[in-house]
C-alpha cells in the first residue's frame, strides 16, 4: 500500500534534485567570453534590443530618448528600447539578470564595473567593436581604455568622463561682502573665503558623508595629499595612510571650525547652494544641467588644491555588451551598430553634463563654444584620477563611504574610521581575488 | 453506489472499512494537492535548499560552489571574519527596532481602540481614516515621510524652526533620530491595522463585566486592568505575535528612508542578508545568517508563547 | 476588594475567538460612557496627523523644484504648476502600469490562496487520513520561519523556472502560506457538523459538502482571508525589489522605490509619483472601506 507521506517525501526529493541540477547546469552554459560581432553595416534580421543606462538626471532624460528615436528611424532593422534607472539599481540588478537571460543587450556602466562584470563572465569581448570604431588608447584620456580591460581582453568602450568641480553661488559671496569674481585656488585662499563667510554668518561649504559627494571630495583630497586608495596590485587598502587621515580630517575640520553644519543630509549640499544658504559645493560636472540651479547666479571652477598635488576625482562611463544566457548574437551585433552610431553622433552629448571621452570630440573648439560652463571641468582632466580597476572593487569602495560617513557624523575620529574601513576593505579585496582572480 | 463513508458508519465489514480509509485518504490528499504542490516547491524545498547552500561558498555568478561545511556559520561567531561585525550589528539594529517599536505599536492602537469603543459619532469614519495609510503601502508612506522629515527640505524641521526650536534635527541622517523616525513612521503606517483588530476584541467583551466592576466600586483604570486587558487576551496574543514578527522583518522603511544609515546603523538583519545574498553574491553566508535569525526568532516566539500561556493560568 | 472573574479562552487555544458579542443593545448603552470632549479631541488630533501629511503630499506635487527647495515650510505652491506630472508623463517610469501590475498580482495570488487554503483546511479540519499529523505539523512549523529564510533559495528556484522579471514570481511562491490554512481550519472546526452529517446521510460526497455547505457558511472568514492576503501582497516590498527587473514589470512598491532613486530630492516629482500611486488605492478603499475594515477586524477575533 503506497504511503502518502513517503510519496510526498519522494516528490520533494526528486523535485529538489531536478531543480538543483538545473541551477548548477545553468551556470556552465556561458563558456569563455565570446566577442561582439562588429559588422560594417548591420545585416542581420530585424531585432529589438534593450539598453540599460543610469542617465536619469539633467538633460539626459530628454536627450537620450531623442537620440534613440533618431537611431530607430534611420535603422529600420533595429529597434532600441532604452531603460534609464539609477546607477545603483543597475549595479544591483544587472548581474543576476544577465545570468538569468533577462539582462539588456547593451548597457552603460562606470569604470569600476567593467572588470568586475567581465570577471563574473557577464560581458562579451569588444575588441572587434573597438577596431571597427578605429579607437586606440591614445584617443582617450590616459588609462581610460585600459579601465575596460580584464585579463588582457577589451570589454568596454569608453564613452564619457565626469570630474568634480567647485560650484560657487555668487549671490551668497556678494551678500557676505566678498568679491564674487575672486576664485579660491588653494588651501589658503579657500580658508580665507570660508572665514569671511563664517564671519558673515554663512556656512561656506556643506560637507557630507555620502557617496555623492562626500566620498568624491575625500578621494580628491586623498590624492592631493599624495595618497592612494589601494596599493599597486589592489590587494590592500591604503586609504587610511597619513594622506588619507589628513584628507578626512580636513573635511571633519570644516564642521568643527564652523564652516559647515553637522549632519548634512543626502544632496543637502547642492540643495543648500540652490537655496542660497551656502557658497561652495564640490560636485560633479553633471550638476551643470541641474534646472533648479539655473535660478541662482552660479559659476564653476576647478577644485582648489588643498594638498601638495593637483588632483581631482572623476568617473568614467563605458559601453558594455552583456553576455546574457542564450544571448542572440544578432542582437549584440545590432547593439554594436547602435554604439558606433552614438559615438559618431554624440556632438550634443555634452548637453547632458558629461564630457565626451573621445579626445577629438572633447577638444573640438565648438564644444566649448556651445557649452562654456564645461571649461573648468575640461581643464582638470589632465590631473584627474579615474576609478580603480579590479574585479569586485565596488564592495571595497563601499567601505570607504562607510568610513567617511562615520567620521563626518562624528561617530569615530578620522583615523579610527579609516582604519576600520581599510581593514574591512582589505578583507573584501582578498575575497574578490579568491573568487574572481584578476 | 453506496458511499464508503456511510458503509463504515453503519458498521460495515472489515474490508469496506479499510477500503474506506484508503478512499478517504485519497480524497483528503486530493483536497490537499493544490496547496501541497506550491507548499512543497516554495516552502519546504527552499528551506532545505537554503541549508544546503549555507554549507557552500555560493556565488551565483560563478560555476564553482565549493563545499565549506559549517564555515559560514563559524564565521558568524568569529570576531574579525568578514561577516561577523556586520551581521551582529544588523541583528542589533533589528533588536533595537523591535524593542522600540512594539510597545508603541501595541499601546497606541489600544488607546485609540478604547476611545473608539465609546459611543462615538462617525466611529467608522475615524476607523477608515486611521486604516488608510496601511492601504497605501509601505513605499508611498516611506517616500512621503522621507520628504517630510528631510532635515533641510522637510516641513517638520521647517515648522520646528518657526516655533523657535532647533530646526536642523537629522531625522533621516543620524541616530537616535533615525530610530525615532523609523518607529514613528511605522506606527503612522500600521496603527490602523492593530486598532481595528483590537477594537473588534473590545467589542467582544461583555458589558456585564464592566457593570459588575462598577458595582464593586472599581474606577476607570481598575476596570481597564481587570476587565479590558484580560478580556482582550486572546486577541492581544494574536496582535502581539503578528506585530513582533512584522517588526523583526522590517525592511522597507529602512531601505527607503535611511538606506540603512548612518553608516550601517539602521541596517536591519533582513536588509543585510538580502544584500549579502543578492547584491554581494555571497549566498552561502547569507543563507547561514537567515537560519541564525530564524533560530533567534524561534526562541523569542517560544518565550512569548510561554509567557502568554503562564499569564492565563 | 473582590476581583472580577473573566471568561478568558483557555491557554491552549489562544488562537480561538474572543467571547461572542452577546450583550443586548440596552446593556451596551448603559455601560458605554458618553464620550467626553477629550475623546473627540484626541480622535480629531490623530485624524489630523494622518490626513495632513497626505494633503501635504498632494500640494507639494504642484510645486516647482526651486519652490520646493526654497520654501519647505509653506504648503502652498508658488507658482502652481503641473510640471512634476509632466516630467513623469514623459519620463519612462510607468506608474499606472505599476498600479495595474500590483492589482493583477495581488488579485491572482489572493485567488490562489483562497482555493488552496480552503481545500487544504477542509481536509485538515474534517477528514481523517494517513499522515494528517505530519502534514499539519509541517504547516504549523513554517509559521515560525521568517520569510528571509526563503528569500535566496526561492530566488534561485524562481530563476530556474524562468519567472524572473515576471508577475508569476510575485503571484505563485507566496500563495502557499501557512496562515491561510491555519485560519480557515480554525473556522471550519468551529462550524457545527449537523448539516454536514445530514448531507452525508443523503449521500453527498466530500467535495459536494465542501462546495455547497462549508464554503457558503465560510463567507466572512473567506472575505477576511481575501482582504488580508490582498493587502499583504500589495505591501510586499523586499521580494519584488529583487525579483522584478525591467521598469515596466515592476509592481507599485518597488516602482516607487525606483522613482525615489531616480528623482532623489526633486521632491515635487517624487510626491507627484506618490500621489498617482495613492489616488486609485484611496478611491477603491473609500468605496469598500466598511467591508475591508470589518473583514480585517474579525481576523483577530476569529483567528
Amino acid at each position: 500500500m503506497k504511503h502518502p507521506t513517503l510519496r510526498a517525501a519522494a516528490a520533494v526529493a526528486i523535485l529538489g534534485l531536478g531543480v538543483s541540477l538545473a541551477a548548477c547546469s545553468s551556470g556552465s552554459s556561458s563558456a569563455a567570453s565570446d566577442s561582439v560581432r562588429a559588422d560594417a553595416e548591420y545585416s542581420g534580421p530585424a531585432v529589438e534590443i534593450t539598453f540599460w543606462n543610469g542617465w536619469t538626471g539633467g538633460a539626459a532624460p530628454v536627450l537620450v530618448p531623442k537620440l534613440v528615436a533618431e537611431f530607430n528611424d534611420t535603422h529600420p532593422d533595429i529597434k532600441v528600447k532604452s531603460n534609464a534607472m539609477e546607477w545603483a539599481d543597475i549595479a544591483q540588478k544587472m548581474p543576476l539578470a544577465i545570468k538569468a537571460g533577462k539582462g539588456p543587450d547593451v548597457a552603460v556602466g562606470h569604470g569600476d564595473d567593467v572588470a568586475t562584470y567581465a570577471a563574473q563572465g557577464l560581458l562579451l569581448k569588444t575588441d572587434d567593436v573597438v577596431d571597427a570604431l578605429g579607437y586606440k588608447e591614445s584617443d582617450f584620456p590616459e588609462g581610460l581604455m585600459a579601465a575596460g580591460q580584464f585579463d588582457g581582453d577589451q570589454y568596454g568602450v569608453p564613452w564619457s568622463v565626469t570630474p568634480l568641480g567647485l560650484y560657487i553661488n555668487k549671490d551668497v559671496l556678494a551678500a557676505a561682502g566678498l568679491d564674487p569674481e575672486t576664485v579660491p585656488t588653494d588651501a589658503e585662499s579657500y580658508l580665507a573665503a570660508l572665514d569671511a563667510l563664517k564671519a558673515a554668518g554663512v556656512h561656506g561649504e556643506w560637507a557630507d558623508g555620502y557617496v555623492f559627494t562626500g566620498t568624491f571630495e575625500f578621494e580628491s583630497l586623498l590624492w592631493q595629499f599624495g595618497g592612494d586608495l589601494f596599493n599597486e596590485d589592489v590587494s590592500e587598502a591604503t586609504f587610511n595612510s597619513e594622506a588619507g587621515v589628513k584628507a578626512l580630517t580636513w573635511m571633519t575640520d570644516l564642521i568643527e571650525k564652523g564652516y559647515s553644519p553637522a549632519n548634512v543630509a543626502q544632496d543637502g549640499n547642492i540643495n543648500a547652494l540652490i537655496g542660497s544658504e551656502t557658497a561652495f559645493n564640490w560636485n560633479g560636472v553633471w550638476q551643470t544641467t541641474n534646472e533648479a540651479l539655473q535660478s541662482v547666479s552660479w559659476t564653476a571652477v576647478p577644485v582648489p588644491q588643498i594638498g601638495t598635488e593637483k588632483a581631482v576625482w572623476s568617473s568614467s562611463t563605458h559601453w558594455m555588451f552583456p553576455a546574457n544566457k542564450n544571448q542572440d548574437p544578432d542582437k549584440s551585433a545590432a547593439a554594436a551598430t547602435f554604439v558606433k552610431w552614438m559615438n559618431d553622433n554624440s556632438a550634443d552629448w555634452a548637453s547632458t553634463g558629461e564630457l565626451p571621452a573621445q579626445n577629438t570630440v572633447r577638444e573640438d573648439p565648438a564644444l566649448l563654444q556651445n557649452y562654456p560652463a564645461l571649461a573648468p571641468f575640461l581643464e582638470q582632466l589632465e590631473y584627474a584620477h579615474y576609478e580603480t580597476v579590479s574585479p569586485g572593487i565596488t564592495n571595497a569602495m563601499a567601505e570607504v563611504t562607510t568610513g567617511v560617513n562615520e567620521a563626518m557624523l562624528g561617530k569615530k575620529s578620522p583615523k579610527e574610521a579609516l582604519d576600520d574601513a581599510a581593514e574591512k576593505a582589505t578583507q573584501l579585496l582578498k575575497q574578490n581575488k579568491a573568487q574572481y582572480g584578476g | 453506489m453506496a458511499d464508503p463513508a456511510i458503509v463504515t458508519r453503519l458498521g460495515g465489514g472489515l474490508r469496506p472499512r479499510r477500503a474506506a480509509a484508503g478512499r478517504r485518504t485519497r480524497t483528503a490528499y486530493l483536497f490537499l494537492t493544490p496547496f501541497l504542490v506550491i507548499f512543497l516547491i516554495f516552502v519546504v524545498f527552499p528551506a532545505v535548499y537554503g541549508l544546503w547552500i549555507s554549507l557552500h561558498v555560493w556565488n551565483p555568478l560563478l560555476d564553482d560552489h565549493p563545499f565549506v561545511g559549517l564555515q559560514n556559520f563559524f564565521d558568524l561567531f568569529t570576531p574579525g571574519s568578514l561577516t561577523f561585525e556586520d551581521f551582529w550589528e544588523s541583528m542589533g539594529a533589528t533588536g533595537i527596532f523591535v524593542v522600540a517599536s512594539v510597545p508603541f505599536l501595541l499601546a497606541i492602537p489600544l488607546g485609540i481602540a478604547v476611545l473608539l469603543n465609546r459611543r462615538i459619532k462617525g466611529g467608522s469614519v475615524f476607523r477608515g481614516i486611521f486604516f488608510a495609510p496601511y492601504v497605501l503601502g509601505v513605499a508611498v508612506v516611506s517616500v512621503l515621510w522621507r520628504y517630510l522629515l528631510d532635515p533641510q527640505l522637510g516641513v517638520v524641521n521647517a515648522v520646528l524652526g518657526l516655533l523657535g526650536l532647533p530646526s536642523d534635527i537629522p531625522w533621516t541622517v543620524d541616530v537616535p533620530w533615525a530610530w525615532i523616525s523609523l518607529v514613528g513612521i511605522t506606527v503612522w503606517w500600521t496603527l490602523g491595522l492593530n486598532t481595528v483588530i483590537l477594537l473588534a476584541g473590545l467589542k467582544g467583551i461583555s458589558p456585564d463585566l464592566y457593570e459588575a466592576a462598577s458595582l464593586d466600586g472599581a474606577g476607570a483604570w481598575r476596570k481597564f486592568t481587570s476587565v479590558t486587558l484580560p478580556g482582550l487576551r486572546p486577541v492581544m496574543t494574536f496582535v502581539v505575535t503578528v506585530t513582533l514578527l512584522a517588526s523583526a522583518n522590517m525592511f522597507g522603511q529602512s531601505f527607503l528612508i535611511t538606506q540603512g544609515g548612518p553608516g550601517t546603523q539602521t541596517r536591519t538583519a533582513i536588509m543585510y542578508i538580502a544584500n549579502q545574498g543578492l547584491v554581494q553574491n555571497q549566498m552561502g553566508a547569507a543563507t547561514a545568517m537567515s537560519y541564525l535569525l530564524f533560530a533567534f526568532l524561534a526562541i523569542v516566539s517560544v518565550v512569548n508563547f510561554r509567557l502568554q500561556r503562564d499569564n492565563t493560568k | 476588594m473582590s476581583t472580577v472573574t473573566t471568561p478568558t479562552a483557555t491557554a491552549s487555544d489562544t488562537r480561538s475567538a474572543a467571547p461572542e458579542p452577546a450583550a443586548p443593545a440596552r446593556a451596551r448603552n448603559r455601560r458605554r460612557r458618553t464620550p467626553n470632549v477629550l475623546t473627540y479631541v484626541v480622535l480629531f488630533l490623530i485624524s489630523f496627523i494622518i490626513v495632513v501629511p497626505l494633503l501635504w503630499m498632494l500640494l507639494t506635487s504642484f510645486k516647482t523644484d526651486f519652490d520646493a527647495i526654497n520654501s519647505p515650510a509653506s504648503p502652498w505652491p508658488n507658482p502652481v504648476t503641473t510640471e512634476a506630472y509632466g516630467t513623469l508623463a514623459t519620463g519612462n517610469l510607468p506608474i499606472l502600469r505599476w498600479f495595474a501590475n500590483s492589482v493583477i498580482a495581488a488579485s491572482a495570488q489572493t485567488a490562489i490562496i483562497l482555493v488552496t487554503a480552503s481545500t487544504a483546511a477542509y481536509a485538515l479540519a474534517r477528514l481523517e487520513f494517513r499522515g494528517k499529523k505530519i502534514v499539519f505539523g509541517a504547516i504549523v512549523a513554517t509559521l515560525l520561519v521568517p520569510g528571509v529564510v526563503f528569500l535566496i533559495p526561492n530566488y534561485l528556484i524562481v530563476d530556474s523556472f524562468g519567472w524572473l522579471d515576471s508577475l508569476w514570481a510575485i503571484i505563485v511562491p507566496g500563495a502557499a502560506g501557512a496562515f491561510g490554512v491555519f485560519f480557515l481550519r480554525q473556522f471550519f472546526i468551529s462550524l457545527p457538523t449537523e448539516i454536514e452529517e445530514a448531507a452525508r446521510v443523503d449521500g453527498a460526497g466530500d467535495f459536494r459538502i465542501f462546495w455547497q455547505i462549508i464554503l457558503p457558511l465560510s463567507r466572512p472568514a473567506l472575505a477576511t482571508l481575501a482582504v488580508l492576503s490582498f493587502l499583504t501582497n500589495w505591501n510586499d516590498f523586499i521580494w519584488p525589489i529583487y525579483v522584478l527587473l525591467s521598469p515596466e514589470n515592476l509592481t507599485l512598491q518597488p516602482g516607487l522605490s525606483v522613482l525615489q532613486g531616480t528623482y532623489s530630492t526633486h521632491f515635487g516629482i517624487v510626491m507627484a509619483g506618490a500621489v498617482i500611486a495613492s489616488v486609485p488605492v484611496l478611491i477603491l478603499f473609500t468605496l469598500a472601506q466598511k467591508q475591508i475594515v470589518e473583514s480585517v477586524a474579525s481576523s483577530g477575533v476569529k483567528g
